[in-house]
């Protein structure tokens, strides 16, 4: 609120110079004219933020009567309320939550278990959407892909905490590396010091690569349809090869035309309708 | 070998021969495969003599309007209960010349010293139209001909069978080798009322059939009967090209045999089969036929268990379930393994008699067949099985199928599995429940999930009111721009510290040269000073200087120019006495004085004295 806070005083100031004749932006012309530089600057940056501000404030009265929708039991129209912040880009971990709750009460675990999923994959660390997200896959009893061992043993942390490792190993790394040049003796503690830092980079970039390209990655997806089975083959008379209650983790590795070739949680593959099933990432 | 072995050997030999010996009584059968046919229809004629390992049967039956001709001999032994048969089966092709009802007479058969008369037999010739009775267009004798140099037979080892029960069938056909053939169209069964499985070639050999070799092919399939009632299997047709020699161009004067193709007595006389090169030949597509068989299909009783899916024949069945172990709500894989001979096609997986407390997921299946055409084999099915409470042993598992032999149904039932479920009370199903369909096989991975107990809350948690004051992002962190903007920072700071290094390296080279030429200079003036042929004002002029020079080496960090140092700097910077000091005091004001004052009027050299006290007092200096 910095905005109602910082330019109402300045717009007074003006007001006083301009006797309140002027609106918006040609008070605040007005108002930075005679002012400091160091003043002029806040004024800028207060008004910068207070038009974030203000874009995101706008989504609360969304957000807020989808919720009420939903204390008052009007699930549907919760969803649309969510769904309609969710379109509008307006994304976040409890709006996604909020959603698989909505979901949920309507008896759709598919789309409840994506939209849980789509609240991990916003924040590791969100309690109440791993809780729900277990209620709701013993609800479907869906099917979870079989992760491989680094992959389990790397999720301690998050992709983003990996690049961020190793973009500082990287560095770390090449200053060592102008140090021992410009270095009259080469110190053993920076060589130590750069081996260490290259294998951190090093390990990051494969966990990195690991867990994007693993089961839990970019091409994570969630069967939302009823009765989905997937098939040998595009066609709906293929033979079926597994069949995928709603909620059930699936790999994206191609997709052609309306159908999706995919991993199954059983290690094998096949073919799924791409309307029965949505990637967590959007 | 054991006495006693010696006398079960013997007395077997004994029973077996005296088995032999009684079985030796001879009997005669003769059977038409079809008592109607029509014209330009061959007939197959069987005349077996039972009890006997050789006989003397006629090459050719007599009938006036048909033609018979014997074309194969086969002997058979059959072993029954230790009752050995032997018998001798001779095979006619009958083939009508014109319409009518013939009686085929009894025959004679001489067995040894003995004979023995068939009996007689009936057959019922109906005229085709577009055909006479008499002589035959040249095409249809060459069919003809080429038709008897090729056969097929179908063999339905049983002539009863119940609804759906399956039945295996044989399918020989016979090539003359020497008219190349060539099979254009597959055999395939005619009918109505029953299913056959796709034909597989198990076979192919060569056999003497009435001294002519044949190539036999032959196929296997299994066929059920989808209704009760009497139905007619076959005939088998397929269609295949062979060469046959031209025809000639001399018009027929006389109705000639079938096995009369080229108006010789064999065909086979033709000098085309002898040299095939030396004739040209006609390639001639033929289509062959075999004969029907008949088959009675028996409706299933009634009262089937209601575990029966309609699978017809003889089967084991065995349980596993792993683990043994679980939790409320884990899964655990049931396989029911279902081996025998049958219908496998209809063979369902095993239905659990008592669901309640039981989660049951559609279970796979995958057959593994042990013949050519899956009429025996072992078809294993995996079920998951999710415990809802706690339970002690897997339910009862229950599989029925229709035993043709025992004409009974009977039901199997799985051993009890004891398991051990661990966990509190039930988990709450929701009013969703899992979706009709929805399947796991074994392999599922729920693994990673935890196992629902009894603590866990069945209902899920509240909605969260707050929204964070910036939208967040999907994409990784490594694909925003932000991330690389930001390497910017240490990039700069790296040009940072790579250009302070540089530039100390520079400062530092200068400084290592200039302490170099002063070194350089001090040398060379310390060499001149031990020359004698110096002038007193030259050579107080250089010990001045090279004690300037040592002085600046001397100063270290602080850098003193050399041409700035006076004695008392020198002074300083060598730490020198009071002597030290006024000594070089008197150094530096000779130099001054030779430098400044002119022509002096001293004595032209240093003295040698004054010498090697300067250079004393220099060479202290450290």
């Amino acid at each position: 609120m910095n905005f109602f806070a910082v330019i109402p005083s300045e717009v007074e100031e003006s007001r006083g110079a301009t006797r309140g004749q002027f609106h918006g932006v040609r008070r605040l012309r007005f108002a930075s004219l005679g002012m400091t530089g160091n003043r002029t600057l806040t004024i800028l940056f207060s008004l910068a933020l207070g038009i974030a501000t203000v874009a995101y404030a706008q989504s609360d009265p969304d957000f807020t009567k989808a919720n009420q929708e939903y204390a008052q039991g009007h699930f549907k129209e919760a969803i649309s309320g969510y769904e309609a912040l969710v379109r509008a880009g307006q994304w976040s971990a409890n709006l996604f939550y909020d959603l698989g709750n909505a979901y949920f009460r309507t008896g759709d675990f598919g789309h409840a278990i994506l939209n849980y999923e789509r609240a991990l994959a916003l924040e590791r660390h969100h309690p109440e959407a791993t809780a729900n997200l277990q209620i709701a896959r013993d609800e479907a009893r869906a099917l979870e892909l079989q992760q491989s061992w680094p992959e389990r043993y790397l999720q301690f942390a998050s992709v983003n905490q990996y690049s961020i490792a190793a973009a500082i190993g990287f560095w770390l790394a090449i200053f060592a590396v102008v140090v021992l040049i410009f270095a009259r003796r080469r110190s053993a503690t920076v060589i130590t010091a750069l081996i260490f830092c290259l294998l951190v980079c090093a390990v990051s970039i494969y966990a990195v690569y690991t867990l994007e390209r693993g089961g839990k990655g970019d091409a994570l997806a969630i069967v939302t349809g009823k009765d989905v089975q997937a098939r040998l083959a595009t066609a709906d008379t293929a033979n079926s090869v597994l069949a995928l209650p709603p909620g059930s983790e699936v790999k994206i590795l191609s997709t052609r035309g309306d159908w999706i070739y995919a991993a199954l949680p059983n290690t094998l593959r096949g073919w799924i309708p791409a309307k029965d099933a949505q990637q967590v990432r959007l | 070998m054991s006495m006693s072995r010696r006398i079960l050997v013997a007395a077997f030999g004994i029973i077996a021969g005296a088995q032999f010996a009684h079985a030796d009584s001879p009997s005669v059968t003769a059977v038409l495969n079809s008592s109607e046919a029509s014209l330009g229809e061959t007939v197959r004629l069987e005349i077996r003599i039972t009890g006997v390992r050789g006989a003397d049967a006629p090459e050719q039956i007599m009938v006036d309007g048909l033609e018979i001709r014997r074309t194969g001999t086969s002997q058979r032994i059959e072993m029954n209960n230790l009752n050995l048969t032997s018998s001798v089966v001779y095979d006619y092709t009958v083939l009508p010349l014109r319409a009518g009802r013939f009686t085929i007479p009894p025959q004679t058969i001489r067995v040894g010293n003995n004979s023995l008369r068939s009996p007689a037999l009936t057959l019922n010739v109906a005229d085709s139209s577009g055909r006479s009775s008499g002589a035959r267009s040249g095409r249809d004798t060459q069919a003809a001909g080429a038709n008897n140099l090729v056969f097929a037979e179908l063999i339905v080892p049983s002539k009863t069978a119940y609804v759906g029960e399956i039945v295996p069938v044989q399918i020989r056909m016979g090539f003359d080798p020497r008219v190349r053939p060539r099979l254009i169209e597959p055999p395939e069964i005619t009918g109505q009322g029953f299913t056959a499985q796709k034909l597989q070639q198990s076979a192919e050999n060569t056999e003497t059939i009435s001294g002519r070799i044949y190539e036999v092919v032959t196929y296997k399939t299994a066929i059920a009967a989808a209704r009760a009632g009497k139905f007619e299997i076959g005939p088998v047709k397929a269609k295949a090209q062979v060469v046959v020699p031209r025809r000639q161009s001399a018009p027929r004067t006389r109705p000639r045999s079938p096995f009369d193709l080229l108006d010789q007595d064999d065909p086979f006389s033709d000098p085309f089969f002898s040299n095939p090169f030396s004739q040209l030949g006609e390639r001639r597509e033929v289509e062959i036929k075999s004969e029907p068989v008949a088959l009675e299909v028996k409706p299933l009783p009634p009262n089937a268990p209601p575990s029966f899916s309609g699978a017809i024949g003889n089967f084991t069945m065995t349980t596993e379930a792993k683990p043994k172990t679980v939790q409320v709500g884990d899964p655990i894989t049931v396989t029911n393994t279902i081996s025998g001979r049958g219908n496998f096609d209809r063979v369902n997986a095993p239905v659990i008699e008592d669901e309640r407390g039981w989660h049951k997921y559609p279970p796979s299946s995958k057959f593994k067949q042990d013949d050519e055409v899956g009429l025996s084999g072992t078809k294993a099915f995996e079920t998951v099985l999710s415990p809802n409470e706690k339970k002690q042993g897997l339910p009862l598992l229950a599989f029925s199928y229709f035993d043709p032999v025992k004409e009974q149904y009977v039901t199997l039932h799985s051993e009890p599995i004891p398991i051990n479920v661990e966990g509190g009370a039930a988990v709450a199903s929701s009013a969703g429940g899992a979706p009709p369909g929805s399947a796991t096989p074994a392999t599922a991975a729920r693994a990673t999930s935890p196992a629902p107990t009894a603590n866990k809350p069945q209902d899920i948690l509240y909605q969260l009111t707050e929204l964070p004051t910036k939208a967040e992002s999907f994409a990784p962190i490594y694909t925003r721009n932000v991330f690389w903007v930001a390497q910017v920072f240490p990039l700069l700071a790296l040009i940072g510290l790579a250009g302070w290094k540089i530039r100390r390296a520079r400062i530092d080279n200068r400084e290592a040269q200039r302490v170099a030429a002063l070194q350089h200079e001090a040398t060379d003036l310390m060499h001149k000073l031990h020359r004698n042929d110096v002038s007193p004002r030259e050579y107080y002029a250089e010990a001045s200087r090279v004690v300037r020079v040592k002085a600046a080496l001397a100063s270290g960090n602080r850098r003193i120019d050399p041409n700035m140092v006076d004695v008392e700097t020198a002074a300083e910077t060598f730490k020198l006495n009071s002597d030290s000091r006024d000594r070089l005091r008197r150094l530096f004001e000779q130099s001054d004085e030779w430098q400044y004052s002119g022509a002096h009027n001293g004595p032209g050299r240093v003295s040698a004295e004054n010498r090697r006290e300067v250079l004393e007092l220099i060479e202290n200096l450290r």
